[in-house]
């Protein structure tokens, strides 16, 4: 019984790490799944939390979260140790490759696991000022992003160099098919390696991210600390410690494995393996009282919640944040984002949107939008250009920081504004006859002068960057797409809505 | 005709085609630039106009005087298509393939007893949103043909233009230079930069570096391409064209209602080119105005003189 519930629960890990590597493949086009590509991120209840504490209304989308946390308080916390993707990657790494390290000596972990609560408490203040740190730790949106950053494009490196190879043995020659396009992204290094990081952390302690630094952790701890869903522990216990080796959150204290933090519980259930059988999960009376409870002084909490507000105080005061005034022109955001302060404020920078952005014209920020921007989506038109008939970024983005338009809004968002450097300009600088920019543009806002050199009529261009994109100058383009930081509706012009049904004549 | 089975079909096409030309013969007189005695449609035209009627019977009543789609297919032949998907626009739009005159071609080429067609082209919006959007893979799927998309460089090949005057090398799609029948399927359209899209502009959809042309001399480079591989059959869609905010529209369209065919592409260009008004004089575009379809006639690349061409107007119905 013991042994398949335990097998259950790996399954459990590998099905919901499996699911969410196949939503991120179909989050691309044609994006025709029945289930939302980013479910995984709806369901994160800290993010539910926080969009509903930010925003000024309720977000439909994130509603699921709401019921995972109802789940949570009552049965307790099942979401790391059956859910959690990167909890499953985790743990997968501890077994393989970070293993933790055999010590003579216990240690104390009490200053670490209020360290948990200190991050908590700090990004919370951060957050709740202008900084939205939460974000960028949450499990949910690190994996997506890692998976899409990091590790999507080396994939597709791989499948594109493979495939050639064996096609021979394939049943359908494809050596006629075009490799797939490979995605690019500045941060991919800087991402992975993070990751890593937190992987080898399993060296030190089993699951060390799990315990001591996931934000959505500590929340599950605080909601679950009243669970029904409860262990109990017979007489029959010997002290073997085996429970306290094994739990892979540290959840049974040593000198007392009869108690336990049930709020720090993940429910994996691996203390049932229990020699003399005395270990049982049951519902019960809910209880306060808890083994070995983590002691936050007034100081401890008042000292992590200041230094998170004077943090995020910095932040905001630095010439890189939008907030100072000063405008980056090229901090081109995705159509239909919220203005820029909302949007650093509510993007989780999950990176899906990069994901489903057919041209790769999405880019994760590092430093361009500021740290509290970081890994926010914004527009390289060098690397890609805005698709004119795609809205998907605004469609899968969990919590609305790119809003889900319309085409027809699509098409009338200004995003920025082309302009053309006549002293690279094909056509300006030489004779010759070039004007890719004019065919390339979707939405006649580059017109030729009777020289046919290109002119840019800013009160029709998007600033989807097509022209500076397929611009043939070497290196930099001529045409360069900057931004005003406000994203302006264009006025519509009867007869060119481009939906065909003007084609009389 | 060294091909007996071949010549078998193509005589039953062209009385198809010969019986309309009979029963409506005012239509033709009305304005065939060439006056074509009906003894002469027993051999084959170098360039045939159909109108009115459905793209299907279009097409079958344009490709009849050609001596039929046998002349150009063999049986287990591999064919490609270059069609014409570069923009992510409707149909009606005009700025792509006809899909019901794509469906027409693929199945005649099957008909003919291809063993293979596959329908090409390196398109300039992501091709995921070209090829849906344009109906065009649909149609070619439908019609059982492969549609494949020129966006990874692993499909070209670099191959030297010997004689081209301006680009010297280009990498051109390895299924166009392997197959054994290369069709060009072209939409004519108004273009800004080029004055017009014709069939041999669309050429530019087998070359990767596309934009690059631009930059070396992009009338010269087009006649440079065509240099590459002479298509064994140009068949232009002219069954409705964009004439202004070309190539990519969406802009007027006029619906001619033709198809034209052609094993000349260059003669194929100057008659589309005659659809279309130059803004500067106002009157149809001479075909030695649109600069590299006279370069191509420089070149030797095919005949400019509509006159000098074996020219047979026909209706479809």
């Amino acid at each position: 019984m013991t042994r398949t519930i335990l097998f259950l629960r790996r399954l459990s890990q590998a099905f919901f790490f499996v699911f969410l590597v196949y939503l991120i493949l179909h989050t691309a086009f044609p994006l025709d799944l029945k289930i939302p590509v980013d479910l995984y991120l709806r369901l994160d209840p800290f993010i539910g939390i926080i969009t509903l504490l930010t925003g000024k209304e309720m977000i439909g989308r994130m509603l699921p979260a709401f019921g995972v946390l109802l789940l949570v308080i009552i049965f307790g916390n099942f979401f790391c140790g059956w859910f959690c993707p990167m909890g499953a990657t985790i743990d997968f790494f501890d077994r393989v490759l970070f293993r933790e390290k055999k010590r003579s000596k216990a240690f104390n972990d009490q200053p670490l696991r209020r360290l948990r609560y200190g991050l908590f408490l700090f990004a919370l203040a951060a957050g709740v000022t202008a900084w939205q740190l939460l974000y960028l730790i949450d499990p949910i949106s690190l994996i997506t992003r890692t998976l899409v950053i990091s590790i999507y494009p080396p994939a597709v490196f791989i499948v594109n160099n493979v495939i050639p190879r064996i096609q021979d043995l394939l049943p359908r020659n494809s050596s006629f098919l075009s490799t797939l396009p490979l995605p690019l992204f500045k941060v991919n290094l800087f991402i992975f390696v993070i990751f890593i990081a937190i992987l080898a952390l399993g060296v030190m302690r089993k699951r060390f991210w799990c315990r001591y630094l996931c934000p959505l952790g500590t929340l599950f701890s605080i909601t679950s600390r009243l669970r029904f869903f409860r262990r109990s522990v017979t007489d029959e216990c010997t002290q073997c410690q085996k429970c306290v080796r094994d739990c892979p959150v540290g959840a049974i204290p040593q000198e007392t494995p009869q108690h336990y933090r049930q709020q720090d519980c993940i429910s994996c259930f691996k203390c049932l393996e229990c020699p003399p059988k005395a270990v049982s999960f049951h519902l019960e009376r809910p209880r306060w009282k808890t083994g070995e409870p983590v002691s936050l002084s007034r100081r401890y909490v008042v000292g992590s919640l200041a230094f998170g507000f004077f943090s995020a105080l910095t932040i905001k005061t630095n010439p890189l944040q939008t907030e100072s005034g000063l405008v980056n022109n090229r901090l081109i955001r995705p159509p239909g984002s919220l203005p820029e302060e909302e949007f650093v404020y509510t993007c989780t920078g999950c990176g899906q949107c990069l994901k489903v952005c057919p041209n790769n014209a999405l880019q994760s920020t590092l430093l361009e939008a500021g740290l509290a921007g970081l890994y926010t989506p914004r527009l390289v038109p060098r690397v890609g250009y805005c698709e004119e008939m795609c809205n998907f970024c605004g469609q899968i983005c969990p919590t609305q920081a790119i809003r889900d338009i319309t085409m027809e809004e699509k098409r009338l968002i200004q995003i920025g504004v082309a302009h053309i450097d006549k002293t690279r300009c094909i056509a300006w600088d030489t004779d010759k006859i070039c004007l890719v920019c004019n065919e390339q543009c979707s939405y006649q806002a580059i017109i030729g002068d009777d020289k046919k050199r290109p002119i840019v009529k800013e009160e029709k261009c998007t600033g989807c960057g097509i022209c500076e994109n397929k611009c043939p100058v070497d290196g930099e383009a001529a045409i360069i797409v900057h931004t005003s930081g406000v994203q302006k509706k264009l006025t519509p012009e009867p007869g060119s809505n481009g939906n065909g049904k003007n084609s009389a004549g | 005709m060294d091909h007996p089975k071949g010549k078998k079909i193509s005589r039953r096409q062209f009385i198809k085609g010969a019986a309309t030309a009979v029963a409506l013969p005012h239509l033709l007189s009305l304005d065939s630039i060439v006056e074509t005695p009906l003894v002469h449609a027993a051999e084959e035209s170098d360039l045939v106009i159909a109108k009115s009627g459905s793209p299907a019977q279009l097409l079958q009543a344009a490709m009849a005087p050609m001596g039929g789609m046998a002349r150009f297919v063999k049986k287990g032949q591999r064919v490609v298509i270059k069609a014409n998907i570069a923009w992510a626009r409707t149909p009606e739009q005009a700025c792509t393939n006809n899909p019901d005159l794509m469906m027409a071609l693929i199945k005649m080429c099957y008909d003919a007893g291809a063993k293979r067609v596959a329908v090409w082209d390196h398109t300039c919006d992501n091709y995921q949103f070209c090829f849906t959007r344009s109906g065009l893979k649909d149609a070619a799927q439908k019609a059982g043909a492969d549609i494949f998309s020129g966006h990874g460089r692993n499909v070209y090949k670099q191959v030297d233009i010997p004689k081209g005057k301006k680009m010297k090398k280009a990498e051109i799609i390895k299924d166009v230079l392997e197959t054994d029948v290369f069709i060009n399927f072209p939409i004519p359209k108004q273009h800004f930069a080029t004055e017009l899209t014709l069939g041999m502009k669309n050429f530019i959809g087998i070359v990767w570096d596309m934009e690059q042309m631009h930059r070396i001399d992009l009338h010269q480079a087009i006649a440079d391409v065509n240099t590459v591989r002479k298509p064994d059959l140009v068949v232009m869609d002219a069954i409705r064209i964009l004439t202004t905010n070309g190539p990519k529209g969406p802009g007027k369209t006029e619906d001619i209602g033709e198809v034209i065919t052609s094993t000349d592409i260059v003669a194929a260009d100057a008659y589309a080119a005659t659809f279309f008004k130059n803004p500067k004089t106002g009157k149809p575009f001479k075909p030695e105005e649109i600069k590299f379809v006279k370069h191509a006639y420089d070149m030797g690349l095919g005949e400019i003189d509509l006159s000098k061409v074996k020219t047979k107007k026909v209706t479809a119905t």
